[in-house]
């Protein structure tokens, strides 16, 4: 018999959620009991077990507890909130490439923002970060209780396509604000969001000459395995959750499906 | 090594490897080649089976939360182009599915080489039926008469016998180049660089299509599943990536449309594999051409002028 010993990862651990939060009518924030073991940009497979499993982002930074920023969208993701203790299995895939740059531009659209949380919480303020997050109108931005903090660690940039009577902030979508950040051609820009919004962000970016190396983006498909074996989450010959979910906007570009 | 084995000694040799294994191989049923449980070499139909032999490997109905006890099994009539899909397929999950991997490292294949072209395969698109890469090769050259390949990991099973004199290996090699020669002509090298993103063949296709997954399912090298849960379980499901959930996540579909979706599948086999793993994801067993119930061709793919396009 040949024994090779291999570990079953498509068996999820069970975690205890020790705090539950209500970030928007149909956005929530879980924290489970150990430590997030992973870096900003990186996912994991929540599990209920008889629903299934669900692609979710890393919301924390890796000093934190894990947290994940959930849309109430699908049959996974409407029940966890409900549950006491969930199923979770990863990190899987790569990171934003923080170490590699001194000057960073993050733009986070809509339920994109949680690994931009991570990262804002990973940097501490060490390193020149901008964000700029859009939401479709002030009730869809989520982690407002932070914002005051978040303020200290970054220049934040707020927006939302529609404002509402109590909303003071910036009108528009977020390429509309990518011209205000000061020195843009020696920056590097993590995207998150929308397909239609990463790609109008890379063209403004483009137009300020900011290098196509110096662009990532981060791609969303059906990552069902996590691991590179299921198939679902090709992008041309890339699988997003092994590749990716991070790309060189310079890798990808070619690749025709890049912005679906 | 190379061995040369009469009939009597290639039924020895499999009642050698039962000691060790559980024996399958493939035989006919009504006129159905199926693989199933056999426990004498006479009962083997050497015919290529109607269904690829993946599902030894890639479980259908398979809790993935509980990985199983291995067990050592030997499948007898495994045809090349059916092999290859293996050893095209483990370059992206072997090692990385923990049962595909345990079960790809507790089973033989025994693989027979075809000596002709079969109706419909075009193998010798992909270098022909003697494969490079194999556990336990046989060629049924002369009536009785067996040249057999073997990786060094199996030699004991092969004591007493005699090796193959080169008189025989040359004999096996003319009968593999009158079989490339012989079978039909289709030239998939390059193909990654002729083919088109908006080349009028998808359209043509999801005219015709009925989304019935045949093609996926028939195929030795598609290894894309989805999982389930039931109850307290995750089941491994075979999926097809022409179907309209295959990429369909809460934030919209990526490939709504069918015509996209029948590119993805040619693309995924002609370029994507190539590009990141270095070669076709095809065999030219032409089965998912054989099983079609629209005749989407897939030489038709390869055999196609785009640049006239």
């Amino acid at each position: 018999m040949i024994t090779i010993t291999i570990a079953n990862n498509f068996k999820p651990r069970e975690e205890n959620i020790i705090e539950k939060t209500r970030e928007t009518n149909d956005v929530y924030t879980i924290e489970l009991a150990s430590d997030s073991n992973s870096l900003p940009g990186q996912f994991y497979e929540l599990s209920v077990l008889g629903i299934g499993e669900a692609p979710i982002s890393v919301a924390s930074s890796s000093t934190e507890r894990l947290k994940f920023t959930v849309r109430n969208i699908g049959h996974v993701t409407s029940k966890i909130f409900e549950q006491d203790r969930i199923g979770v299995r990863g990190p899987y895939g790569n990171h934003w490439p923080f170490e590699k740059y001194d000057r960073i531009l993050a733009i986070a659209g809509g339920i994109g923002v949680p690994p931009i949380r991570s990262l804002i919480h990973e940097l501490k303020g060490k390193k020149e970060l901008w964000v700029i997050y859009g939401a479709r109108t002030p009730s869809d931005l989520v982690y407002k209780y932070e914002f005051d903090q978040w303020k200290n660690l970054s220049n934040l940039i707020l927006t939302v396509d529609r404002g509402d009577e109590n909303w003071n902030g910036k009108v528009g979508l977020v390429t509309k604000f990518i011209s205000e950040i000061p020195n843009l051609k020696n920056m590097a820009a993590f995207l998150i969001g929308p397909p239609i919004m990463m790609e109008n962000s890379v063209k403004e970016l483009l137009k300020y000459e900011v290098s196509p190396e110096n662009i990532y983006l981060s791609l969303e498909r059906r990552m069902e395995c996590g691991f590179g074996v299921c198939g679902h989450c090709n992008v041309g010959h890339f699988y997003v959750c092994e590749d990716g979910p991070i790309f060189k906007y310079s890798e990808v570009r070619d690749l025709p499906e890049v912005f679906l | 090594m190379i061995y040369s084995l009469n009939g009597h000694e290639i039924a020895e040799l499999f009642e050698r490897i039962k000691k060790d294994f559980e024996t399958y191989g493939t035989i006919d049923v009504q006129g159905d080649v199926i693989f199933s449980k056999i426990e004498k070499y006479h009962e083997l139909k050497i015919a290529r089976s109607d269904k690829p032999p993946k599902e030894f490997l890639i479980g259908r109905n398979e809790n993935v939360l509980t990985l199983p006890e291995p067990s050592k099994k030997a499948v007898f009539g495994v045809m090349s182009c059916d092999l290859k899909g293996f050893y095209i397929m483990d370059r992206q999950i072997y090692g990385k599915d923990p049962f595909y991997t345990i079960k790809r490292e507790n089973t033989i294949f025994v693989n027979y080489v075809c000596t002709e072209p079969c109706k419909t395969g075009f193998c010798s698109a992909f270098g022909g039926p003697l494969m490079d890469d194999y556990q336990i090769q046989v060629v049924n050259y002369e009536k009785d008469k067996y040249v057999v390949y073997v990786n060094d990991k199996y030699d004991s099973y092969f004591k007493g016998f005699k090796q193959a004199s080169n008189d025989e290996i040359s004999k096996v090699e003319n009968l593999m180049k009158r079989f490339n020669e012989k079978q039909e002509k289709h030239n998939v090298e390059g193909i990654e660089n002729r083919i088109k993103w908006n080349s009028k063949l998808w359209d043509k296709y999801a005219k015709i299509c009925i989304q019935c997954g045949a093609c996926n399912y028939s195929c030795p090298t598609c290894y894309c599943f989805d999982l389930n849960d039931v109850g307290d379980e995750r089941i491994r499901e075979w999926d097809s990536c022409i179907l309209a959930g295959f990429t369909r996540t809460s934030a919209g579909n990526p490939r709504e449309n069918l015509s996209s979706r029948l590119r993805q599948r040619f693309y995924h086999k002609f370029v994507y594999y190539k590009k990141s793993r270095g070669v076709y994801l095809c065999t030219g067993c032409n089965r998912c051409t054989d099983d079609c119930p629209v005749d989407i061709e897939i030489k038709e793919v390869i055999d196609h002028d785009y640049d006239s396009e």
